[in-house]
């Protein structure tokens, strides 16, 4: 998944899909539209649980959609079907991944996070390590995976900018800078106004605008080969432009074949590692998690995620038709052969088919697509940040104190990563999103696969994960082809890579083979906690502690937990 | 650790960790989750493998403009709705009635 917002601004292409009028338009019916979801949500809102987890009351049906949301961004929809159109079966072999990961969430994630409970992954690590480390651990994790993808997320916002507000051939700073400002302070407001039952309608609602939008797009495509896949296959495959090595489009080959990573000898680990990191750490983002521990019970939350992987199954099939349609319609010389214009081939196609209103539309709702992205991250770092870090710190507040708490720190961490976001406009930060993804897989993944079924695991054992999953993922980045030795680097001009491949395919059974040497090198167990977890993960049930400790001025643990808990029931 | 503040809760818990009804339980669902996540990642780390190393195998053609891996990735994306409605179905006649079950004897007898 490779974004790219190259320092030198990519070369000049002849913009003939634009219609900045008809998006600015859509762009801010949908303004409105979203304004008012919130306001009606901010009336719900009377304490933390109601702003962080809109009270655990999202319904099935809501929270599918809404899981399915935050899949769905610039890098997902945008530039995947320039990439099918442009190197075909391997490009959708690494789509198909993304919807692999959706599985994770059913068999391992969803039912047993919201059956533990809590705000965050350190109220699950909490329950099998000390209670300080393991917040800190989650806060880490979580925020650090915030940074990087807000970058990324508002960078998404100058990019549908450039690509579908703007008609010029290159880019234009100022529009881009000015609409990244404006969308970025709108979701700021988004999650002030509105909490996590605001987040949730508006992904509901760019869901349901996005898939309707691909779906209608995919039934023009299908319509126009009168639903002849076989004629849409041939003549995509007729019409691709030639690969250098001649490889077909439809068979593997154009990404996994020797020579297509730059000056690389690793092929085809390079993209064999992609779609194993996509497979496995997609879903360990920490702001997916989000929407398991606003579900109503765990068997709701587990239901949802089914639905989610089942529509997303159907949204990606759109997209490969959408992507293999664009190069059997628009041909191959019309697909972007720098990867910098690959993106433009969704744009392209829908004004092909249905002419400015569609671009528009696209915009418009792709303007909301990463808008939503951004608050959705900005609402879980605000979660980790009140939740972890004060635990962390040892502070308790009131729940009326909090709620000022959280509203405080939407409006100072949201500010303060526009800016740092804004700053970084210019850089080259598309290794951000996979590295993201390798830390899902190397830290997230088997610390909670370890806190769920492993009996002895301990505090050692979770510091290890975490910080060693995290350490070695970032000391091979440093050395990937992301950072140097590519024309596309963050230092073009250095070389002291050693790795192309993805590090994802390492991080994620390293992570896992020293969270086990951290946890047996310390004598620390605890069966009866991981008696409690399992309890709780599997059935649900919360011994209701109230009866047993009347309100003692929550001097311990079980106290607090047992509030919020009951909170949900 | 950390939450296991009251010492009644956390051997009541114990207990029906120990219980044979949950032992069954636990069993049921590690079972399912470790022969679905086996079968499900087994599959798909064949397709990106073979792609890798023996491509030669998904270029063969069945057809028109099919050939094998096409057919390998439709194949993962059924998988992934066979195995989501089996997981659901799974977890409602299974897993569910028992669980509410044990949820029910905890948290109703509140001492």
């Amino acid at each position: 998944m490779i974004s790219v917002l190259a320092a030198d601004p990519p070369p000049p292409v002849d913009n003939t899909w634009a219609a900045p009028a008809i998006a600015t338009a859509v762009a801010l019916v949908l303004g409105v539209v979203v304004f008012a979801l919130v306001r009606a949500a901010r009336r719900g809102i009377r304490n933390p649980d109601d702003f962080l987890l809109a009270d655990r009351r999202i319904g099935t049906g809501q929270n599918a959609l809404a899981m399915v949301g935050g899949g769905i961004m610039y890098s997902t929809v945008i530039i995947i079907t320039g990439h099918i159109a442009l190197n075909g079966f391997d490009a959708i072999l690494l789509l198909t991944a993304f919807t692999m990961s959706t599985v994770l969430a059913v068999l391992i994630y969803a039912a047993p996070m919201r059956n533990v409970g809590g705000h965050t992954l350190g109220d699950l690590f909490a329950l099998r390590a000390r209670e300080r480390p393991a917040r800190i651990a989650s806060a880490v994790i979580t925020l650090l995976i915030y940074a990087m993808f807000m970058i990324i997320a508002l960078a998404s916002i100058g990019l549908v900018a450039t690509r579908m507000f703007s008609t010029r051939s290159t880019v234009d700073i100022p529009l881009v800078a000015g609409m990244v400002a404006v969308v970025g302070l709108m979701a700021i407001l988004w999650v002030y106004l509105g909490g996590m039952s605001g987040v949730t309608r508006i992904l509901v609602l760019k869901v349901a605008l996005m898939v309707g939008f691909v779906a209608v797009l995919t039934a023009v495509v299908l319509a126009k080969y009168k639903l002849n896949l076989v004629d849409l296959l041939n003549d995509a495959e007729a019409n691709a432009a030639p690969d250098r090595r001649g490889y077909e489009l439809l068979t593997t080959g154009r990404l996994f074949g020797e020579g297509s990573t730059h000056a690389s000898d690793q092929d085809p680990w390079v993209h064999l590692s992609k779609a194993f990191s996509i497979a496995v750490g997609a879903l360990g983002i920490p702001f997916l998690f989000m929407r398991y521990f606003v579900a109503t019970s765990g068997r709701d939350a587990r239901r949802s995620a089914g639905w989610a992987s089942m529509i997303s199954v159907g949204f990606w099939l759109c997209m490969i038709i959408l992507g293999l349609g664009a190069v059997a319609i628009l041909g191959g010389n019309n697909i972007g052969l720098v990867p910098a214009h690959r993106d433009t081939t969704l744009p392209k196609l829908a004004d092909d088919l249905g002419g400015p209103w569609a671009s528009g539309m696209l915009g418009g709702i792709a303007l909301l697509s990463v808008g939503a992205i951004f608050a959705v991250l900005l609402l879980n770092a605000v979660q980790s940040f009140t939740k972890d870090v004060n635990a962390a710190r040892g502070r308790r507040l009131e729940p009326a104190a909090e709620l000022k708490d959280i509203r405080r720190n939407v409006l100072v961490i949201g500010v303060a990563s526009l800016i740092v976001g804004m700053a970084m406009l210019g850089q080259l930060t598309h290794i951000l999103i996979p590295t993201s993804i390798d830390l899902g897989g190397a830290c997230v993944l088997p610390a909670v696969v370890y806190s769920l079924f492993w009996r002895r695991f301990n505090t050692a054992g979770l510091m290890w994960t975490v910080y060693g999953g995290l350490a070695v993922t970032l000391l091979m980045v440093v050395f990937s082809n992301g950072v140097s030795g590519d024309p596309t680097a963050l230092f073009p001009d250095a070389d002291f890579k050693l790795v192309d491949f993805e590090p994802g395919l390492v991080g994620v059974p390293v992570g896992f083979l020293l969270g086990f040497i951290g946890t047996v090198t310390s004598r620390e167990r605890n069966d009866a906690a991981f008696a409690e977890m399992q309890v709780r993960a599997l059935t649900g049930a919360v011994i209701p502690a109230r009866e047993e400790l009347p309100a003692t001025g929550g001097t311990d643990e079980r106290d607090r937990e047992s509030r919020t808990l009951s909170g949900a029931h | 650790m950390g939450t296991t503040g009251s010492a009644a809760a956390g051997d009541r818990y114990v207990a029906v960790y120990d219980s044979a009804q949950f032992k069954a339980l636990r069993r049921r669902s590690n079972t399912f989750i470790i022969w679905a996540s086996v079968a499900f990642y087994g599959w798909w780390l064949l397709v990106i493998v073979l792609a890798a190393f023996v491509p030669d195998l998904l270029r063969q053609g069945l057809g028109g403009p099919m050939n094998v891996g096409l057919l390998c990735i439709l194949l993962s994306l059924a998988l992934v709705v066979a195995i989501s409605v089996a997981a659901l179905r799974f977890a409602r006649t299974r897993l569910d009635p028992l669980s509410e079950q044990i949820r029910a004897d905890l948290e109703g007898d509140p001492r």
